[in-house]
C-alpha cells in the first residue's frame, strides 16, 4: 500500500526541522521507497549513513531493488556480489573495490581471469555481505565525486620528511614529485645522470665529488625533491634538519659534525642532505663574534675529505638564503652546482591541493582551477589554504547545525583570504638579482624574476 | 639545571644563526617554566628585537633589568629596543646606566652614543664614541657609529675617515658601506652614492635599506629634474610679456627646455651602474612615478599653451594663471613623489 502523499509532506517538514533524528529520517526514507520517490530516498539514506554509518535499516534500504513493485524495504536480493564482500566490512564507502581492497586482504582473481571465489550474490545475510560496490553506486547521487576534471597523480603517496638523521632508504622517485619539469630536468642533467652512468663518467673524467644546492623560496619543495633525488639514486637517505643542527651546536659541534659524516661514509652510497645550509654553513663574516666560526671550518674539511672517503656520499643541501652561505662552500667540489626550486606549478599546485584535501570531506572541487587561482602561492600556504577552506566549512556546518562537504566556494573564499607567503622571500632575491649576481650565479633567478616583472 | 643551559645555548645558537622566530618559540617555553631567569629574558628581548617586535622587546628586557638590575646587558638591550621604538631620552637613560654598570665596556659606550643620536645629544654621542674608540680601536663597529656621530655633526671628512677605517677591519661591514653613500649624497655625488648603495646592497642582499636607499636616490633625482623643468618654464612664461618677442622663440624655448630636461636626466642615469638603471627603468615605469610626471608636464603645457595662444592684449590675465599653474604642477608632482618613496 503506497503512504498517503499528506504524510510524506509532514515527515519531510519534520526531517527539515530535525534533520539529526535518524529514527525519522529511516523511516521517511522506507515510506518514500514504498511510494517509488527512489532517488529523494536514497538522499535521505546517505544522510543517515552520514551520521550513522552502521545504522542496519539504512543498509537494509539501499539494497532494497530499484522496482518499488518488487518488494519491501530491507527484503530485496543485493546485487551482484563482488570480491571483497568478505573484507569490504572493515572498508568504508568508496574503498572496498580496487587495488586498495585487493592489498587489504580481497582474494585474487581466478587463473581464468574471471571473478574470485567468493559468496555467491544472493540476499544479504548480515553487514559483512553488504554490497559496497551498489551502496557506493547508489550514493553517488548524495555524496558527490571529491574532486572534478582532473585525475589522481602518485605525487598523493608521498611519504613526510624524516626528523633525526638515521640513514634510511627513500622510496621517492623524481616522478612522484608533480609538475617542476625543468627542476627534474636540471636535476637529471647535472646530477642524477652522471651518477647512473659510472662508465661514461669515467671516460669523460668526470669526477663525483661536490654536491648540489637546492634553493628557493620557503615552502616549495626543496625537501620532497631531495628525497626523491636519493630514491633515484637507490641510496640511503640521511636528512639533518635544523633542529639536529641546533643539537650539535650545543655540545662540541666539530666532532658532531665529523661523527655525521662518519655515519654517512659507513652507510655509502648515501645521500646526506643538509637541510636549511645556511644556518650550518652561515657566511664567517657574519660569525666574529661566535663560536660557531670554528663549525663552518670543520665542515669545509668534512667536505673536502682530503682522504677521499666521500665516496658514495652524495651531498645535497637546501637553503632559501643561499646568499647568507659562505662562499668557501661553493667552491668548486663542494657544492658547486646549485638548482632554483620555485613556487609550484600549475600541475604540482593541483597535486599538492589533491594531498592535503584527501583525507577531508570534499565535494566537487575544481582543483585546476584552484591551482589556476593560487599561481605564486608556495606549498605551505596552500596547505593553508585547505586548512581555511576546512575551517569555514565547519564553521558553517556548526551554524547551519547539519554537517556539510568542504566545496569549491570554500575554497575560493580560503583563496581570497590567504595571500601568498613569498613577498619577503622575493624582494631579498630581488636585491641579490639585481646587485649580487656576480659571475651568473643567480641567473635562473634574475630570469624568473624579470619574466614575472618583478625586476 | 642542566636542561635549562641546554635550552639556552639552543635559543643562542638559533640567535646567531638569525632565526628569532624559532629562538622566541624556545625561549618563550624558557621564560614559562623559569620566569626569575633573567638570562632567558634577555635572549628573548635580543630575540625580539632581531624580528621586529620592538615593544616586546622592550618588555622583555625590562623584566630582565627587574631581575637582575646590576648585570648591564638587560640596559644595553632595553637601550636598544627603546630606540626602535623611537623613545629617545628612555633610550638614552638606559644606555647610560649600562655604561655607569659596566664602564670598561665598550658596547655601552656605543649604546649611549646610539641613543645620544637619536636624542640629537650630539655632546654626548661624540664623547661616549670617542670613549669606545679609546676602548676598542680595532672594533669595527666602534667607528662605525663614530663615524655617524661625524656625520650629524657635519663633519664629512671625519665621518668618511672613520667609516673607511671601518671597512678595513671589516671589508664585509655593509653598515659602513651604506654610510659612505650617505657621505657621497651629502657631497651631491648621486653616482658615488648609489655605486656604495649597490656594493652595501651587494654585502647584505637581505636587508632592505640599502635597495630602499637607492629607491630614495632616484626618486630624489626625478624630483630635481621635475624641479629644474619647472622653474624654467616659470622663467621662460614671461618672455613673451617682457621681450615682446613673438610666439616662435617662445615656443623654441620651450622646446629647447624639455630637451635639457630630458638630456640632463639621461646623462646621469647613463652613467649610473647597470644594476642602477635597471631600478631607474622600474622606477620611471612605476605610477608614482609616471603620475609626477604627466602631472609636472600637463601643468607646464598648460600655462605655455595659455601664454602662447592668447592675444598679446590678455597676456597681463593670463600670466598669473600660468605662474599658478606652473607652481601647482611643481607642487603635485612632488606630492605624489613623495608617496612613492618605500616605506622603511
Amino acid at each position: 500500500m503506497e503512504p498517503d502523499l499528506t504524510v510524506l509532506a509532514s515527515l519531510r517538514k519534520a526531517v527539515e526541522a530535525m534533520p539529526d533524528d535518524v529514527p525519522l529520517r529511516v523511516h521517511l526514507a522506507s515510506l518514500l521507497l514504498q511510494a517509488g520517490q527512489r532517488d529523494e530516498a536514497i538522499r535521505h539514506v546517505g544522510a543517515v549513513l552520514q551520521r550513522d554509518p552502521g545504522n542496519a535499516e539504512a543498509l537494509a534500504l539501499l539494497q532494497a531493488p530499484a522496482d518499488p513493485a518488487s518488494g519491501t524495504a530491507g527484503s530485496g536480493t543485493a546485487g551482484s556480489g563482488t570480491a571483497g564482500s568478505g573484507t569490504a566490512g572493515t572498508g568504508t564507502a568508496g574503498t572496498g573495490t580496487g587495488p586498495a581492497a585487493q592489498a587489504a586482504g580481497a582474494p585474487p582473481p581466478n587463473e581464468d581471469g574471471g571473478p574470485p571465489a567468493g559468496p555467491k550474490p544472493g540476499r544479504a545475510e548480515s553487514p559483512a555481505d553488504f554490497d559496497w560496490t551498489q551502496a557506493e553506486s547508489e550514493l553517488s547521487d548524495v555524496l558527490p565525486p571529491m574532486f572534478v576534471g582532473s585525475e589522481e597523480t602518485p605525487a598523493d603517496s608521498a611519504s613526510a620528511p624524516a626528523e633525526s638523521y638515521d640513514a634510511e632508504r627513500s622510496t621517492l622517485k623524481l616522478a612522484d614529485v608533480a609538475g617542476m619539469n625543468q627542476v627534474k630536468q636540471r636535476l637529471e642533467a647535472a646530477f642524477l645522470a652522471p651518477m647512473r652512468n659510472p662508465d661514461l663518467r669515467k671516460l669523460y673524467g668526470k669526477s663525483l665529488r661536490g654536491g648540489l644546492l637546492l634553493y628557493g623560496p620557503p615552502g616549495c619543495g626543496k625537501t620532497f625533491i631531495a628525497r626523491a633525488v636519493a630514491g633515484e639514486l637507490g641510496a640511503r637517505f640521511m636528512a639533518v634538519s635544523f633542529a639536529d643542527i641546533i643539537d650539535m651546536f650545543v655540545g662540541q659541534s666539530e666532532r658532531n659534525i665529523h661523527e655525521l659524516f662518519e655515519i654517512a661514509r659507513r652507510n655509502a652510497p648515501c645521500v646526506l642532505f643538509l637541510d636549511e645550509v645556511d644556518a650550518i654553513g652561515q657566511k664567517r663574516s657574519q660569525l666574529r663574534n661566535t663560536p660557531m666560526r670554528s663549525a663552518v671550518n670543520q665542515l669545509l674539511l668534512e667536505l673536502d675529505d682530503v682522504d677521499g672517503g666521500n665516496d658514495g656520499v652524495f651531498l645535497l643541501a637546501a637553503t632559501n638564503h643561499p646568499w647568507d652561505v659562505d662562499s668557501a662552500l661553493r667552491r668548486p667540489g663542494r657544492f658547486d652546482r646549485t638548482l632554483l626550486v620555485l613556487p609550484p606549478d600549475n600541475a604540482a599546485r593541483e597535486a599538492i591541493f589533491r594531498y592535503h584535501l584527501r583525507d577531508r570531506p570534499v565535494a566537487g572541487v575544481n582543483l585546476g582551477r584552484l591551482a589556476k587561482l593560487t599561481d605564486g602561492y608556495s606549498g605551505a600556504d596552500i596547505a593553508h589554504i585547505c586548512e581555511t577552506a576546512s575551517e569555514r566549512a565547519l564553521l558553517d556546518s556548526i551554524n547551519r547545525g547539519e554537517a556539510r562537504m568542504i566545496g569549491q566556494p570554500d575554497l575560493e573564499g580560503a583563496v581570497g583570504e590567504v595571500r601568498p607567503s613569498l613577498g619577503a622571500w622575493f624582494d631579498t632575491a630581488r636585491n641579490v638579482a639585481l646587485f649580487a649576481n656576480e659571475g651568473g650565479a643567480y641567473d635562473d633567478l634574475a630570469d624568473y624574476l624579470k619574466k614575472r616583472r618583478l625586476i | 639545571m642542566t636542561e635549562l643551559r641546554q635550552e639556552l645555548a639552543r635559543a643562542d645558537a638559533m640567535l646567531d644563526m638569525k632565526r628569532y622566530d624559532q629562538a622566541c618559540g624556545v625561549l618563550a617555553r624558557l621564560v614559562a617554566t623559569e620566569p626569575e631567569n633573567a638570562r632567558a629574558w634577555c635572549l628573548l628581548a635580543r630575540a625580539h628585537l632581531g624580528a621586529g617586535r620592538h615593544q616586546q622587546a622592550v618588555d622583555a628586557a625590562n623584566r630582565a633589568v627587574t631581575l637582575d638590575p646590576a648585570d648591564e646587558w638587560p640596559h644595553r638591550l632595553a637601550s636598544n629596543a627603546l630606540l626602535h621604538t623611537d623613545n629617545y631620552p628612555e633610550a638614552l637613560r638606559a644606555g647610560m646606566e649600562a655604561r655607569r654598570l659596566a664602564p670598561g665596556h665598550w658596547q655601552a659606550h656605543i649604546c649611549v652614543a646610539q641613543a645620544a643620536l637619536g636624542a640629537r645629544r650630539l655632546d654626548i654621542a661624540t664623547a661616549a664614541a670617542q670613549q669606545a674608540r679609546s676602548l676598542a680601536p680595532n672594533e669595527p663597529d666602534v667607528h662605525f657609529l663614530s663615524g655617524k656621530v661625524s656625520l650629524a655633526a657635519g663633519d664629512l671628512d671625519s665621518a668618511r675617515a672613520h667609516q673607511e677605517r671601518a671597512l678595513a677591519l671589516d671589508p664585509a661591514h655593509s653598515g659602513a658601506m651604506n654610510e659612505l653613500g650617505r657621505i657621497r649624497l651629502r657631497r651631491h655625488d648621486t653616482r658615488g652614492a648609489v655605486r656604495h648603495f649597490i656594493r652595501a646592497a651587494r654585502i647584505s642582499p637581505s636587508e632592505s635599506v640599502y635597495s630602499r636607499n637607492i629607491d630614495v636616490v632616484i626618486l630624489r633625482t626625478v624630483s630635481r629634474m621635475i624641479y629644474t623643468f619647472t622653474l624654467a618654464a616659470l622663467l621662460l612664461i614671461w618672455i613673451p610679456v617682457i621681450a615682446h618677442l613673438g610666439r616662435f622663440p617662445f615656443v623654441i624655448g620651450l622646446t629647447v627646455l624639455g630637451a635639457i630636461a630630458v638630456g640632463s636626466f639621461a646623462w646621469m642615469v647613463l652613467r649610473l651602474p647597470p644594476e642602477a638603471r635597471l631600478l631607474v627603468r622600474r622606477t620611471l615605469r612605476g605610477r608614482r612615478a609616471l603620475a609626477a610626471l604627466m602631472v609636472a608636464i600637463g601643468g607646464v603645457a598648460l600655462a605655455f599653451v595659455a601664454v602662447a595662444l592668447v592675444p598679446a592684449a590678455e597676456l597681463p590675465q593670463v600670466l598669473p594663471i600660468a605662474v599658478v599653474a606652473t607652481i601647482g604642477a611643481r607642487l603635485g608632482a612632488f606630492a605624489i613623489l613623495r608617496g612613492a618613496v618605500p616605506k622603511r
